[in-house]
């Protein structure tokens, strides 16, 4: 439910091209990246770090001035905009706050800029300050706040302007676990309240999963793929992607045929996946994906390939088992332990999938 | 990009195509005037030709006594063109001269001849009259005021030196709008925060111009003779015995004064963070004290107690001893106690950073205290010793103030160049000199710099724990802790001397109560010290300012000549002051730049040299403070110069206040190249005091250092209180 200040946001063929002072060589940190955001939806930028995700955050705040290609805002080109003049509105990773005002004054900020009449300023602090819990902690300075108090004064100041676009750059990575968790409730639940487009750049798979409408997963300066948060767990475009996002094991295949799905066969086994990779062709070595939670353990030889279990880890809902195999070591996940059989550490067992749950990919795990 | 690029020089086109037409009009305008003015002159002078012989030498005679802005001459007969003059010219001698050697000249020619048809001709070139060069020649009728025939012709020669000296005017006016126009426009066009590139090239220009260009004309002068690039100045230098000398006095007052002082401010240090001595306050107080006093108070009382009449002269003559402090022993003294501060908080800092686990680790492995001392302690100072020695050795060698009172026979070399510039008018040669002080400032001041202070142990060590391992038996330490009073009693007394010094009727002869020095000292110095005040409370902002902008641009922004910059800006720490002074006279007192005799040339010397600590203490501060607090407040709309004002500058506060108090501390006691500024309008106190010294009445002397003391204190209290203030309030600025 977008409001109607929100507005989309654009990248059309941006790349970024950094000179490293120490070598004087041309560094690409971004290469050649199209996207668009909707109005009122929070895209999640996911990649290892430096993998020009925060770059591209910048280059959208204006801290970066792309080397070619075209930014949009709604329907203006903001690439030779400065910072102050776009609009939009950034939470930092160390939250940024002005140490030399207390957190109303932090919060009043932007409006001072915009010229807003005093007694007007104080009533919407006030109104913001208690969206984020913090109704009563105006008078204080930063420095007398947690870190999630620090975090939510620094929402609370970019969202007070009412931006087009929110922009958050890792902000949660600097607080404890539980906190982190809240908070993730917290911004989506303001995110969607006031309908605001945003871009969240993370390389924490949890979060930008439970956060995001859409995930744009980045390797090396490209964009590897865009997708909502199941497609991505789910159907992966490659084995990068597909660790990325998750625990996953692969199990070497050779496909057999193409048509409603895909035929291969591991182990001399035939399985017919639902999903696999466009580029795969009859003939071609493969591997099947298989995450945690459709894998299964059996008696040794019953699966596709046979281990020794290495640990068992309690969870409550569920067990994880680590199963060591000539591929490495996989996790196996059992749901509801209660009332499942759990291998011992140390007995040999074997692993078999379940094929409805699996995509079959190009074996490009050399290259990587 | 590139269209935008070629937008500017399109825009750059039309800017010299209307520059040019304007410039060319505005010329040809003036000139226009001026030649018309002179063409008039010389009418009314030609109408009033007399006739009769006697009349007319009797007129010549008039006009060279009246005229001021032009000479003439007469030639009575005119000759055929190409032809020699029969009769020699009348009137003023060195134009006749040139009329009777010329006469033949197509110019001389061409005049006669309009002068033959009752026309006035101006020369359409120009000539050297005697020595005059340059000089605009006119030609005009003799007629004869009752028969009107036309007996002879006048030369009339102008100087043209007001048209050039109004062309080089415009030149630089024009020169200076359109570089201006330049690089507004480049900005305007091509930048996306342009008040940054306006920030930058004011810098560089200003730097180029009161930095680089100074020097270079320093430089240039010393390979100077007669306008001519002659190495005569560095030849009588480098062999006469004189100037050599100097700089061997300078080298060796430099070392025995980096000695003594490195030896006392480790003392200083050592008892203050290695031993539990008592008074550490006050130890660590008057250690400091001394850094911010004015010029010339030590040594002042040195002389009232010392000197040739002090106090403690007359005993120890008394008892048969006799000496003089003026010297290199003397020099000695008074330079160790004003600079041992400097080694003292060199060495107070590296001490403090040595962990003393590491003496504890020593002692635990049972050596002795001494053993500890020697071969941990010791060693992790060296470094710091080092570093404490070179920067006492650099300034030692800057000082001015300090021999100019003190230094009876010995040349010193910042001395000399001030007795070539001010006492023998010999600009090249106190260049010259004060470029050779410039060799061994410089060389300590990059060993310093780059090699020793890469080489401490300082920051390898973690947090300092604070704790205090007691390295000293009693005895040792009551040794030095007696050592530490007997220097702090001198520093008291030498202080307390200056003051006593306000009210003695007149030091050494007549030691009666009196107020006479105060009343008279105040009269007199008021203008003084209301200029120095004056000059130094504008200059303090202004270097503050500029000071956080430049450490904004260099830690936050990344462009093209960045080490260059800092270069420029950081280069007048390392110079001698005597050095800055005269390039400033050699290079401000003509065309482009004049500024000689100025207030201005005085407010820009203190801006320029007390900026590099500005800088270096706006950098270490930004350093401290996250750059996402800056860029939080332009992301929500802030501007350049809003974040600056709004976020940088409160944030830095404490650094720019000591900033501000420094410059102004620096601004009210400078001596070295405010003393080569200075005019008989713009005075400054320190060199009343020096002038009041050199003729004896160091009773006046005294009052004015004691009031010189009292303003610098205040101002550092005032900052001190003022800092402590805000610090409770900024705590946790991350």
């Amino acid at each position: 439910m977008a409001s109607s200040k929100s507005k989309s946001v654009t990248f059309d063929n941006i790349v970024k091209i950094f000179r490293d002072p120490q070598s004087g060589q041309d560094v690409t940190a971004v290469g050649g990246v199209s996207f668009t955001i909707e109005p009122g939806e929070l895209v999640t930028l996911l990649g290892p770090s430096g993998c020009g995700k925060s770059t591209i955050l910048r280059m959208l705040s204006g801290f970066e001035q792309p080397t070619s290609g075209r930014i949009l805002i709604g329907d203006n080109d903001v690439t030779q905009t400065p910072p102050n003049k776009r609009d939009t509105a950034m939470v930092f990773q160390s939250y940024g706050l002005f140490p030399h005002m207390n957190v109303a004054e932090n919060v009043a900020y932007g409006l001072k800029l915009r010229k807003m009449p005093a007694n007007e300023i104080a009533e919407k602090v006030q109104r913001f300050l208690e969206m984020v819990g913090l109704g009563q902690m105006g008078k204080r300075p930063p420095s007398r706040l947690s870190g999630g108090q620090q975090q939510r004064v620094a929402l609370a100041r970019s969202l007070i302007v009412e931006p087009s676009v929110l922009l958050l750059d890792e902000p949660l990575s600097n607080l404890d676990a539980l906190l982190r968790e809240q908070m993730r409730v917290e911004i989506r639940r303001l995110q969607k309240s006031l309908g605001i487009t945003a871009m969240y750049v993370t390389h924490d798979r949890v979060e930008a999963m439970s956060l995001s409408d859409r995930i744009i997963v980045m390797k090396l300066g490209n964009i590897i793929q865009i997708g909502t948060p199941s497609d991505i767990y789910r159907d992966p475009v490659d084995t990068f992607v597909a660790g990325f996002v998750g625990k996953v094991a692969f199990f070497p295949c050779e496909v057999k045929s193409i048509d409603s799905g895909c035929h291969v066969e591991v182990k001399g086994q035939g399985f017919t996946a639902p999903r696999w990779s466009d580029k795969l062709k009859a003939g071609d070595k493969a591997l099947v994906m298989a995450r945690p939670e459709s894998l299964s353990i059996g008696e040794a030889g019953a699966g596709v390939e046979d281990g020794v279990v290495t640990a068992n880890i309690y969870l409550g809902n569920s067990v994880e088992t680590w199963v060591h195999t000539d591929l490495g070591n996989v996790l196996v996940q059992i749901d509801n332990p209660d009332v499942k059989k759990i291998w011992d550490e140390g007995s040999t067992v074997s692993l078999s999938f379940d094929p409805a749950l699996t995509k079959v990919l190009v074996d490009d795990l050399e290259k990587a | 990009m590139k269209k935008r690029i070629i937008n500017f020089l399109l825009m750059m086109i039309f800017i010299i195509i209307v520059g040019g037409w304007i410039y060319t009009s505005v010329r040809d305008e003036f000139l226009k005037q001026s030649r018309a003015a002179q063409r008039r002159t010389v009418e009314t002078v030609a109408a009033g030709y007399p006739s009769g012989d006697d009349e007319i030498g009797e007129w010549l005679k008039r006009l060279a006594e009246d005229a001021n802005d032009y000479r003439v001459a007469l030639v009575p007969e005119i000759p055929m063109p190409g032809e020699k003059l029969e009769v020699p010219p009348r009137g003023d001698a060195e134009l006749s001269k040139l009329t009777e050697d010329s006469a033949s000249d197509p110019e001389f020619s061409k005049g006669f001849d309009n002068a033959a048809y009752e026309e006035i001709y101006r020369s359409a070139k120009t000539w050297t009259v005697g020595t005059q060069e340059e000089q605009a020649l006119f030609f005009a009728p003799a007629v004869d005021l009752r028969t009107h025939d036309i007996e002879g012709a006048l030369v009339f020669s102008f100087s043209t030196e007001g048209e050039q000296g109004f062309m080089r005017m415009m030149n630089t006016l024009f020169a200076a709008a359109f570089i201006l126009f330049a690089v507004v426009i480049w900005q305007m066009m091509l930048s996306r925060d342009p008040i940054v590139g306006f920030a930058l090239a004011g810098l560089f220009l200003m730097t180029i111009t009161f930095v680089a260009y100074p020097l270079f004309e320093a430089l240039r002068l010393s390979f100077m003779e007669n306008g001519k690039f002659s190495l005569a100045v560095w030849r009588t230098i480098l062999n006469s015995e004189g100037y050599m000398s100097a700089l061997w006095g300078s080298l060796k007052l430099g070392c025995w004064t980096a000695t003594f002082s490195t030896l006392v401010g480790f003392l200083f240090a050592f008892v203050v963070s290695r031993t539990n001595a008592p008074c550490k306050k006050l130890i660590s107080t008057m250690g400091v004290l001394p850094v911010i006093s004015p010029p010339f108070s030590l040594t002042l009382s040195i002389i009232l107690l010392f000197g040739n009449n002090g106090l403690i002269t007359r005993w120890l003559r008394v008892i048969g001893l006799d000496f003089s402090i003026y010297g290199l022993p003397g020099l000695v003294i008074v330079q160790t106690m004003g600079m041992f501060p400097i080694a003292f908080l060199t060495l107070g800092g590296v001490l403090q950073a040595i962990d003393s686990t590491y003496e504890e680790a020593s002692l635990n492995l049972s050596a002795g205290r001494f053993k500890t001392f020697s071969s941990i302690t010791l060693p992790l100072a060296v470094p710091g010793l080092l570093s404490a020695w070179l920067l006492v050795f650099t300034t030692s060698l800057a000082d001015f103030a300090n021999p100019l009172l003190l230094a009876g026979d010995l040349k010193v070399l910042s001395l000399e160049s001030y007795i070539e510039v001010t006492g023998m008018n010999r600009l090249g040669h106190g260049a010259a000199l004060s470029i050779l002080l410039l060799l061994p400032t410089l060389t300590a001041f990059l060993a310093q710099r780059f090699w020793v202070a890469k080489r401490s142990y300082v920051t390898v060590t973690g947090k300092p724990s604070g704790r205090i391992t007691e390295l000293t038996t009693p005895t040792v330490r009551r040794i030095l802790t007696g050592i530490i009073f007997v220097i702090v009693f001198f520093l008291i007394m030498l202080y307390g001397t200056i003051f006593a010094g306000c009210f003695v009727k007149n030091w050494g002869i007549d030691y009666t109560f009196s107020l006479e020095n105060i009343t008279e000292a105040i009269t007199r110095s008021r203008d003084a010290l209301f200029d120095t005040v004056t000059l130094a409370a504008i200059a303090t902002p202004i270097a503050g300012i500029i000071a956080m902008i430049a450490a904004l641009l260099i830690v936050r922004r990344k462009f093209h000549g960045k080490k260059l910059l800092e270069m420029l800006l950081m280069t007048p720490f390392a110079l001698p002051g005597t050095l800055l002074g005269i390039s400033y006279i050699l290079a401000f007192n003509h065309a482009p730049i004049i500024l000689v005799g100025t207030a201005a040339i005085i407010v820009i010397n203190y801006v320029i040299r007390e900026l590099p600590v500005g800088i270096e203490g706006g950098i270490a501060s930004l350093r401290q403070i996250d750059p996402s607090i800056e860029e939080a407040a332009t992301d929500l709309g802030a501007d350049q110069a809003m974040v600056f004002r709004s976020i940088v500058l409160p944030l830095v506060r404490p650094a720019f206040l000591s900033s501000l108090s420094y410059t102004f501390v620096r601004s009210m006691t400078a001596v070295s190249a405010v003393i080569f500024l200075i005019s008989a309008r713009w005075y400054h106190i320190t060199v009343l005091i020096y002038n009041f010294s050199e003729n004896l009445r160091f009773g006046l002397a005294s009052v004015l250092s004691t009031v010189l003391i009292i303003i610098v204190f205040g101002a550092f209290g005032i900052m001190r209180l003022i800092v402590r203030e805000n610090s409770n309030l900024m705590k946790n600025v991350t």
